[in-house]
């Protein structure tokens, strides 16, 4: 962190620093506030003129008129758009999502239960496409103009191309079907009581928590495919970035005189240089963040995985208005709060962001 | 007769001089360009051959891809159905085929579309600026920062299934990438030396942004464009795969891999396969299009 | 930072298979997979085949069905009587019966039960606010039911769940139950063979056998039901014997694969569910009956069977489904299958030709009845296409959306299935073509005749009088044609070689409580 190096004294100079980063967190918040906001507005409109009526889908086709016309009532579906909306970002202002159509539960309940699912295979998917995207990316830089820097360009340019849901058929197809090596499907065995473990949503923490190893090589197991498909998928962009970064930063003169030196070059590709293309990697995570998130949507479809994007499927299909927009707020605030924290990151650790 | 020549004369190249001048100027671009220029040819490759598939089904299928009496149900690939048949007994290599010409249609469409609204945006919210600049590119930038796919399904599911619907939503989450594209070049070129002579001299703004923003900003949107129409395809075959794209009776890649998926687990791999490949074909065929115009048109729009 | 992510992959890997293949068996449990969920868990408010199952386990109705069969016997009442009208019945309770918080069950708890059910207004409550007027406590044990009009086949509707009674003591009274934990003592326990002990929507339900149940005690005292997003994914929890029994619902390549497989057994239940074609009768293209005739003998339906279900339903040939009374196989006889020649006659007589082809579009809901759909539509326009005087588009709706349409009369023709809410022929002919019933299910069909017919059937106790009636109505339907049957759903249970006792009749009430393992 340059704008901090200076420790003896100097205590001025770092609190003006501070008071900037201060400012500039609290206009990058702000500017955040209205982003939401529109997307909220975009999305309530859509999901307004959609064709459909939740209210006739819920009560079956036996329902009389007037029975649907009161329920329609109770909901505050017969008011004007304009007052719905209203009344819903009203709602939202004291962080209430509202509550289900179809079934008569708050919107926040089935999201609070299924969104550790997604975050989880967030996480593991992102491990992969780190794991990946960062070694062949300083392999190809440290071997340039060569046939093996040609072949990880080509890896990075098709993996880029493939759909993440086929993918994750193929894997499931060889490694689960063929070869019938992992789980293709669900979180945890079916043998495994949930109510055993249960206590954060997080099985991999909750499993460790409730001392019961068993299940928890159970749910890694689980977490192999999905999370290998979102990672292998997403890691192409992390392939071009880290090389591309690489490249630059074994061209500079700190790695020339280690290279002087005599330090192997194994150790100055991977220790020395990698160290140095970490930064810019790190930010783009945070900016391919949206990606995965859509990838996850994807992966959860193809692989059983009970996560929010399945939620969002699912109601969808019912037109369960308040519970599609709530994912939708879940999805908004979780891709803000990313690129947030990766730009104030981004501002702590580089001087020449303007605040 | 030089040397070269008699190379090209060998090589069955000289009947007709335009041939020879063509395969002449692809030897010399890929001197001057190196393996960028091979990126580009091998795209474009890809895009006419299923693009022939597109406009020309007829001449390459051997079925109707609806026919349900090609041979038995679920059958192998193997003679006379070179990539199977699925669960109806179709013809998995005509469907293949036939396919071709939504996912292709949609793509292009829709890219089209979006930049037809994106770009004139773009422009006037660059060159005008003020409060308009702002409110719009926040509206876009909203628009951007949220993951396209969630946004097209939310369309998707509003518009219903069909082909004009799936090419609007599809359309509507690439807006944004047109108007940002757009919008920044619009901004810098403004405060060129040659834009602010036309300027002095009094030109109107309709002319400004006619004569001399438009010509220097398609540059790069014509690379944007191609990447633009490898994601629009991904996109379009996410949506048919998770069910909100097309009704059944028109054959759709995303759909058939769908359909696959439930054969999966008896271990019938012909029915995902081919529908992946060709999704990931295509979109690789428009991806490297796109990279070697970039390289070579701009070689500094996509450094990284 | 190389040997780092190396390492942190290994370990991954590592734990995943040391700790998973250090599998222990604990408790004998059943576990029971599903792709079914629960939506409420409340008697009032709960209309789906699968909540009313769990229901059908923890709770016991007045009447019931022995396992496996369709007969009426007493449950909760020892006997029941009908006046000479038909319009009051009386049910004998069992005396001596008490909830597990010792709340005796009585006649109050019926008539409190009823009231709670008539006054949420829930889903299913038409099941009992169409048919009773009021519910009388003559005594402790003793209540009588004074209905809107002479219903014959009311037994039937006493078995259903909104007719169970429950404990005054745990429901909220003007409150609809979701969860369990809502209920005051948070567990859910009727008077029924098992109770509910740990409920986790859309995961799991955790079932113990009840130690309060007056019957015979269950010989599986721990049943878990696993609830999974799709059918692939339970059939390979099935394959991998981390499920003991799967049932409903399986994709057809899953059941085929899975007959084949001999680790396991197989039920075949002949379902009471159909599947249908409806018509618009009243404003579309297809008002013209002809059209309809053509369309149904146009349908190919061992074809159907065949190709897309791989033989495991049957064909129907009339709305009432086989194998329950007074079922007839009208359109086999009349329009057939296939019958292009017939169907060509038809629409030429319609004014329709080669040159004129009948264009339409035939619709489709692409998931709420499973993935099959897609292809069922897809055969029944090539099958409709045979003719070259039809052209047909197919178009697809969700669910939602769908039910809609048929409402808003945007449908010519679409494709429905029906569970029946209680098992009787009057319920598969009058919910489509008596004026009300009709109405509701967008088919907008009605003539007096038939409903005079419908009545007839409904108020009349004669077996010999209501055979006459259904077998009229079947043959008239063939010529009305208001729908098209198509096929008559079987369902398919797959257990482990161990489980025994699957009994599942025509009701589809899957009693746990036979269940058993085999050593």
């Amino acid at each position: 962190m340059p704008g901090f190096k200076d420790k003896s004294g100097q205590s001025s100079f770092l609190l003006s620093a501070m008071k900037n980063l201060l400012r500039y967190i609290i206009t990058r918040v702000l500017l955040t506030i209205p982003m939401i906001f529109i997307l909220l507005t975009l999305v309530f409109v859509i999901l307004r003129i959609m064709p459909g009526d939740p209210v006739s889908a819920m009560l079956g086709a036996h329902a009389p008129q007037e029975v649907i016309d009161k329920k329609k009532e109770e909901l505050g579906l017969n008011k004007p758009i304009i007052i719905q909306y209203i009344n819903y970002m009203n709602k939202l202002l004291h962080f209430d999502l509202g509550e289900s159509m179809i079934f008569k539960q708050k919107v926040i309940v089935p999201i609070k239960q299924k969104l550790p699912a997604t975050i989880e295979l967030t996480l593991f998917g992102m491990f992969f496409t780190l794991l990946f995207g960062i070694f062949l990316g300083a392999y190809a830089a440290s071997k340039r103009r060569t046939g093996r820097d040609f072949a990880v360009r080509i890896y990075a340019n098709v993996v880029y191309c493939i759909p993440v849901y086929w993918m994750g058929l193929m894997l499931q197809l060889i490694l689960g079907i063929w070869l019938g090596w992992f789980p293709i499907a669900g979180r945890v065995n079916a043998r495994i009581l949930v109510s055993t473990f249960e206590r954060t949503g997080f099985y991999t923490i909750d499993t460790l928590l409730a001392g019961n190893l068993y299940a928890f090589g159970d749910v890694m197991l689980h977490l192999f495919l999905p999370s290998l498909t979102l990672g292998i998928v997403l890691s192409g962009i992390f392939v071009r970035l880290t090389r591309a970064n690489m490249l630059d930063v074994l061209k500079s003169e700190y790695i020339l005189s280690a290279r002087a030196r005599g330090i192997p070059e194994r150790k100055i590709v991977y220790r020395h240089a990698l160290k140095n293309a970490f930064i810019p990697i790190l930010t783009m995570l945070g900016l391919q963040f949206a990606l995965l998130l859509a990838g996850a949507i994807l992966t959860e479809m193809t692989f059983s995985w009970p996560g929010i994007g399945r939620l969002l499927m699912e109601r969808i299909y019912l037109r369960d208005y308040p519970t599609i927009q709530g994912v939708i707020v879940v999805f908004a605030l979780f891709v803000s709060l990313v690129s947030l924290i990766v730009d104030i990151f981004y501002a702590m650790i580089d001087p020449r962001v303007k605040y | 007769m030089t040397q070269k020549s008699k190379n090209i004369e060998a090589s069955g190249y000289s009947a007709s001089g335009r041939m020879g001048r063509v395969f002449e100027w692809l030897i010399n671009a890929n001197k001057k360009y190196g393996v960028e220029w091979w990126i580009l040819i091998f795209g474009a490759v890809i895009i006419l051959f299923i693009s022939y598939m597109a406009l020309f089904p007829g001449t390459l299928a051997p079925y109707n891809p609806l026919d349900q009496n090609t041979g038995p149900q679920l059958m192998a690939p193997g003679p006379g159905h070179p990539f199977g048949t699925d669960n109806l007994s179709r013809d998995i290599l005509s469907r293949m085929i036939y396919g071709s010409r939504t996912i292709l249609g949609v793509a292009f469409t829709a890219a089209i579309l979006s930049s037809l609204i994106g770009i004139p945006l773009g422009l006037i919210s660059g060159f005008i600026g003020g409060v308009f600049d702002r409110i719009f590119s926040l509206i876009m930038d909203s628009i951007y920062s949220f993951p396209g796919l969630i946004l097209a399904i939310a369309f998707a599911a509003m518009l219903g299934p069909g082909v004009v619907n799936i090419t609007l939503a599809v359309a509507v989450v690439y807006i944004p990438t047109y108007f940002r594209l757009v919008r920044g070049q619009t901004l810098s070129i403004k405060e060129e030396l040659y834009v602010e002579a036309a300027r002095a001299i009094g030109a109107k703004r309709s002319v400004i942004l006619r004569k001399y923003i438009f010509p220097n900003v398609i540059a790069t949107v014509v690379v944007v464009f191609s990447l633009n129409i490898a994601d629009a395809i991904m996109t379009e075959a996410a949506l048919s795969y998770i069910g909100l794209g097309l009704p059944a009776g028109i054959p759709d890649w995303g759909m058939d891999l769908a359909m696959g998926k439930k054969y999966l687990p008896s271990g019938i791999w012909w029915m995902i396969t081919f529908p992946g490949l060709m999704i990931m074909t295509l979109a690789l065929g428009f991806t490297m299009l796109g990279e070697g115009l970039s390289e070579i048109l701009n070689p500094r729009l996509l450094e990284r | 930072m190389k040997y780092f992510f190396t390492v942190l992959m290994a370990l991954f890997l590592v734990t995943g298979f040391v700790f998973a293949t250090g599998a222990k068996e604990e408790v004998k449990t059943l576990v029971y997979g599903t792709t079914e969920k629960v939506t409420d868990m409340d008697p009032a408010s709960a209309y789906d085949f699968h909540t009313w199952e769990i229901f059908q386990n923890i709770y016991q109705g007045l009447l019931s069905y022995p396992p496996g069969k369709t007969n009426i016997v007493p449950g909760l009442a020892e006997s029941y009587s009908a006046n000479a009208k038909g319009d009051q019945f009386t049910f004998k309770l069992r005396k001596g019966v008490k909830f597990t918080d010792g709340t005796p069950f009585n006649a109050q708890a019926v008539k409190w039960t009823i009231d709670r059910v008539i006054a949420l207004k829930g889903d299913p409550s038409w099941l009992v606010t169409d048919f009773v007027k009021s519910v009388d406590v003559i005594d402790d044990y003793t209540v009588r039911f004074n209905l809107k009009g002479p219903i014959a086949y009311f037994p039937a509707l006493a078995a259903t769940v909104p007719y169970f009674p429950e404990n005054p003591n745990v429901y909220p009274k003007d409150k609809i139950v979701r969860n369990p934990s809502e209920l005051k003592g948070g567990a859910l326990v009727g008077l029924g063979p098992y109770k509910v002990v740990s409920f986790k929507r859309d995961e799991e339900v955790v079932l113990e056998a009840n130690p309060d149940y007056y019957g015979e005690k269950p010989k599986i005292k721990r049943i878990v039901i696993r609830y999974f997003a799709d059918a692939t994914t339970m059939r390979l929890a099935l394959e991998k014997g981390e499920i003991d029994l799967a049932y409903k619902t399986l994709n057809p390549s899953d059941i085929a694969d899975l007959s084949k497989n001999s680790n396991f057994i197989t039920y075949k239940l002949s379902g009471p569910y159909i599947r249908y074609v409806c018509f618009e009768t009243s404003e579309s293209v297809f008002k013209d009956k002809r059209l309809r005739q053509a369309f149904g003998a146009l349908i190919n339906r061992p074809e159907i069977m065949k190709k897309v279900f791989l033989n495991q339903n049957e064909p129907l040939y009339s709305m009432v489904p086989k194998g329950m009374i007074y079922h007839t196989d009208d359109f086999k006889n009349t329009l057939g299958d296939g019958n292009i020649a017939l169907a060509e006659k038809l629409l030429k007589e319609a004014g329709y030709s080669k040159a004129n082809p009948l264009t339409f579009d035939l619709w489709y809901t692409p998931s709420h009845y499973g993935d099959t759909e897609v292809d069922m539509a897809e055969v029944l326009k090539a099958q409709l296409e045979k003719s070259s005087m039809i052209k047909v588009t197919l178009k697809s709706a969700e669910w939602a959306t769908y039910k809609q349409q048929w409402k808003a009369k945007q449908m010519a023709v679409y494709l429905l299935g029906w569970y029946p809410d209680y098992i009787d022929p009057d319920n598969y002919t009058a919910a489509f073509a008596g004026t009300s019933g009709s109405k509701g299910m967008g088919i907008n069909f009605s003539d007096p005749a038939w409903d005079a017919l419908f009545t007839k059937e409904q108020t009349n106790t004669d077996p010999a009088v209501r055979k006459a009636v259904f077998e009229k109505i079947q043959k008239m339907w063939t010529d009305e044609v208001p729908t098209v049957p198509i096929f008559q759903g079987n369902l398919y249970v797959f257990t482990r070689k161990d489980v025994r006792g699957v009994k599942i009749g025509p009701t589809l009430i899957f009693n746990y409580n036979a269940l058993y393992f085999e050593k």
